[in-house]
């Protein structure tokens, strides 16, 4: 059968399932309105000068120097973070898979490493300001310094090495545990002393780990636009900032789009290298079956005491900084006033109300909606065959790999003006967070149903059951457990994200993180604290709440799926 | 007088059991390995072997007793002083390094000069018929080969000791027997020290000098493979060695037992009217359908060079193997036949 036979046999069989029909015209209806159509625009307005096109606008913003000291910047700040990051994250991977601790100290060290993940952004920046600023615990109260700025290039590199070396942890930890012990155990025979087998065996099969670790953590620091917000200062502009500045600071809407494209650069870059390079140096273990899991000999104990010491150490450091924020909250004025109140607690849920009622709507809107939206992709592109199904893949992917920032902006540009002034309504800020997030849900629904053998599918339709009917008596029930993952990132996302959404909300349509950045740059911290300390509780509360669901499903890969939910 | 290169006194390992608490893996071990034997540690999945075998590399520090390699106490030296080559029963190939830079690494870490290596490595290479191998990663190498780059790489720095956990058990059944057969050429050629661990019996008495079985942690016989056979100690080494008919047996007199009304000439040395267990093999059964006695053919097994019958004598099912089958036509399930035992193998527990 020719090529063009195969596709024509394709096309016959969508004609045939009317609900395929259905479904995949919608989405690629939606994709194209909430995915495409706002990069197009973006594009345009930032090459398209008087119906030409021109890139003396992108030209005139790289000859502007500080738009290439943010670049710089940028580029500095996502290394440095990559490189601390990924160094912490396999501090706590090691010590998570030798470091001979037990199940609780496990768990412990789990919950303090996921913790920063799954706060709002701010938090450690927060943190940072009340420990370090100019009335700082420690750099005040403690050290009695004054005239100490929190702020530059440290203090950011700081705060997200602290926020994103969990991605480096989640990363890590399953390849160190998947090195067999036997080949540490064989080196060790051969006469190596555990230093030489740590060097030659150990650190050269974690190498791919590495380098996934530190693309990801370094993704994620160009990308991040809360923490430079209110820490990089004046001295230390980065991209996500400038591009933000210039659009509300000066309306200039072409800048803010050409500033953010420059910021696509390095992250595109980012993206492929990961795919085409890293992908294919994961060493699998060559007879496929790893050995017997004893407590190896290979880690000296003393070793393995001063892993477990750092690990304390930055847990120690994580935990002090949630205490000083729960403090802050519950304080008349930090550092001036330290009487007990709840008054913070008051503001945030009087004149606090709208932007918790928001937000809350919201994330009730866009959990369902892209839980389903997850799962129906995932199930599309992992089981069904159709013309553009890798295309679909792909574009279903772009939002969440884009930072935020330019997603954003796009939004903004393309649905300001009629026919689709969307903008100020709450519409705006679900489809940003469904098709900004939902990806998590689509690659857990994908990894889940390879696990299952698809002639589950093929007994359901030898029955007579068609595609709609099997998905939802087959496939759906199988997995529910990707599902609820989904559901959980769309949600935590809701509650903690600014850098898209920070562009998207209006004086009807408030966000809890975008009063969070209010309130510091109004320096009133303690209800920003004691916004935070709400987030942090609610999450938490969701995500306990899906956890006892994951457990109740009882799925073979619910564990998978409760991973992602963090690592989303 | 041979001299012994491994020594096992008393050795004991504890583990902690989720369920039951803490349990012996292995206990009061006392074992000597004559220099250039080959002892194989028998017995069911969980006997203890392993951890045995692992305690010897020293992976893991006994709770109890001491072990000797050569006359040097190593019950508390770590593994890479010890001097051993392992093998796992997964092969353990670096997946990082070439087959070259595999079997290279114990010459590495000894700091030898390259030259020295580049010889010593080509040299074992071709000893195991992978000569032009070296260039090659791990998994592009067939079971079979990785297993010969392993056992390279654990004879090349010319251990005191050679420790195989499993070797075999991830080939087929052919390429098994062909490469314990070279496993055994290879230990002779340079006459090692080595201990075999596995727990097929077959692979045990084909590979061993000694055999030493073992049930939960504890070494309940060792001895040759024809001892362990014919001379079983326990009921547990008389049933994991070989098929057994395991049959109760009344002492007639001073040199006659009887089962199910069968008479035979055996000297047990224990008192007339007591009772004795008989370890019978099934060759040392035979069947004869003319006359017809009071034993009947339940189900017949042909399998070419013998054939397997069950028989039903009384109140007992017999195991009985006949390799003169060629000669006359096969018994049929049902038809009666006579049973003779012949006293000579017959071994009294």
């Amino acid at each position: 059968m020719t090529v063009a036979a195969a596709h024509a046999g394709s096309w016959r069989r969508i004609a045939a399932d009317p609900t395929l029909l259905v479904t995949l015209t919608a989405i690629w209806l939606l994709l194209g309105l909430f995915v495409l159509y706002p990069l197009v625009e973006l594009l345009a307005r930032a090459f398209v000068d008087d119906g030409r096109f021109s890139l003396a606008p992108l030209l005139e913003s790289l000859a502007d120097p500080s738009h290439r000291a943010a670049f710089l910047n940028s580029l500095l700040l996502g290394t440095s973070v990559g490189l601390l990051g990924t160094a912490l994250g396999f501090l706590f991977a090691l010590t998570a898979v030798r470091g001979g601790l037990g199940r609780h100290w496990l768990t412990l060290l789990d919950a303090f490493a996921l913790l920063p993940l799954v706060s709002p952004p701010f938090t450690t920046s927060i943190s940072i300001i009340f420990s370090f600023g100019p009335k700082g615990f420690i750099t005040h109260d403690l050290l009695g310094l004054t005239n100490v700025s929190p702020y530059g290039y440290w203090s950011t590199t700081l705060a997200e090495t602290l926020t994103y070396f969990p991605i480096a942890y989640l990363t890590l930890r399953p390849i160190l545990a998947a090195i067999d012990p036997n080949l540490e155990e064989m080196a060790f025979s051969l006469g190596g002393s555990r230093w030489r087998i740590f060097r030659t065996v150990t650190l050269p099969l974690a190498v791919p780990g590495f380098a996934n670790a530190f693309l990801l953590l370094f993704a994620a620091s160009l990308a991040d636009f809360a923490t430079p917000l209110i820490l990089a200062g004046n001295s230390f502009p980065v991209l996500p900032t400038q591009a933000f500045l210039q659009i509300t600071g000066m309306f200039d809407f072409k800048g803010g789009a050409v500033l953010s494209l420059i910021l696509l650069v390095p992250a595109a870059a980012v993206f492929l290298l990961q795919r085409y390079w890293v992908g294919r140096r994961t060493y699998v273990t060559v007879t496929g079956k790893v050995g017997q899991r004893s407590r190896t000999r290979a880690m000296a104990p003393w070793a393995g005491a001063l892993l477990v010491a750092g690990c304390f150490l930055v847990a120690a450091l994580i935990a002090y900084f949630y205490a000083l924020l729960v403090w802050a909250s519950l304080v008349v004025a930090f550092g001036a006033n330290n009487s007990f109140t709840w008054a913070h607690y008051h503001v945030i849920f009087t004149e606090g109300l709208p932007a918790i009622r928001d937000t809350l709507i919201i994330a009730a809107i866009g959990m369902p909606l892209g839980g389903f939206y997850g799962v129906l992709v995932g199930y599309l592109i992992a089981r069904r065959r159709f013309p553009g199904r890798r295309a679909m893949e792909l574009v279903a992917m772009i939002n969440y790999a884009l930072p935020g920032t330019i997603v954003g902006i796009a939004y903004l540009i393309a649905f300001n003006d009629p026919p689709l002034a969307l903008t100020g309504g709450a519409l705006i800020i679900v489809a940003c967070y469904v098709f900004r997030y939902s990806p998590t849900g689509i690659r857990a629904t994908v990894a889940l149903l390879q696990q299952i053998d698809r002639s589950l599918d093929e007994a359901s339709s030898s029955l007579g059951a068609g595609s709609g009917e099997t998905f939802r008596r087959v496939t759906l029930p199988l997995i529910a457990p990707a599902f609820f993952a989904g559901l959980g990132v769309v949600f935590i996302r809701s509650m903690t994200a600014i850098s898209a959404t920070i562009f998207l909300v209006s004086i009807s349509w408030t966000l809890i993180t975008v009063r969070i950045l209010e309130n510091m740059t109004e320096l009133s911290l303690g209800p920003a604290a004691a916004f935070s300390v709400f987030v942090i509780v609610v999450v938490f509360v969701v995500i306990g709440g899906l956890s006892a669901v994951l457990v109740r499903l009882r799925a073979p890969a619910a564990g998978a799926a409760a991973r992602s939910l963090l690592g989303g | 007088m041979p001299t012994v290169s491994i020594r096992l006194d008393r050795v004991s390992k504890r583990f902690d059991h989720t369920v039951k608490g803490e349990v012996y893996a292995v206990r009061d071990v006392s074992l000597a390995v004559e220099q250039g034997e080959l002892l194989t540690l028998l017995g069911p999945s969980g006997c203890g072997k392993s951890t045995t075998l692992r305690m010897i590399a020293g992976f893991e520090e006994p709770d109890a007793g001491t072990i000797s390699i050569d006359g040097r106490d190593v019950t508390h030296v770590l593994p890479n002083k010890r001097g051993i080559g392992f093998m796992f029963q997964n092969y353990a190939l670096f997946p990082h390094l070439s087959v070259f830079e595999n079997v290279a690494y114990g010459l590495r870490v000894q700091g030898r000069d390259a030259a020295g290596i580049t010889r010593a490595v080509n040299e074992v290479l071709e000893l195991v018929g992978l000569a032009s191998y070296g260039r090659q990663q791990p998994h592009q190498l067939s079971g079979g080969e990785q297993q010969r780059v392993a056992l390279a790489r654990a004879v090349v720095f010319q251990p005191k000791v050679l420790l195989f956990d499993e070797p075999l058990s991830n080939l087929d059944a052919k390429l098994r027997v062909e490469m314990r057969e070279q496993i055994r050429a290879l230990q002779k050629r340079i006459g090692i020290t080595t201990v075999y661990v596995t727990h097929d019996q077959e692979e045990a008495m084909a590979i061993s000098d000694r055999i030493a079985v073992m049930e939960r942690g504890v070494v309940v016989q060792d001895g040759t493979a024809f001892d362990l056979y014919y001379r079983p100690r326990t009921e547990f080494v008389a049933r994991f060695i070989g098929r057994t008919n395991l049959l109760a047996a009344r002492v007639v007199s001073a040199a006659e037992v009887e089962v199910e009304g069968q008479h035979i000439a055996l000297a047990t040395g224990h008192p007339v009217g007591s009772t004795v267990q008989l370890v019978v093999r099934p060759e040392m059964i035979e069947l004869s359908p003319a006359p017809p006695g009071d034993a009947v053919i339940a189900q017949r097994t042909f399998l070419g060079e013998k054939t397997d019958y069950l028989v039903t004598l009384g109140g007992v099912a017999l195991q009985v193997s006949a390799t003169d089958h060629y000669r006359r036509p096969p018994m049929e399930p049902g038809q009666p036949v006579a049973v003779r035992f012949h006293p000579e193998g017959i071994h009294v527990l």
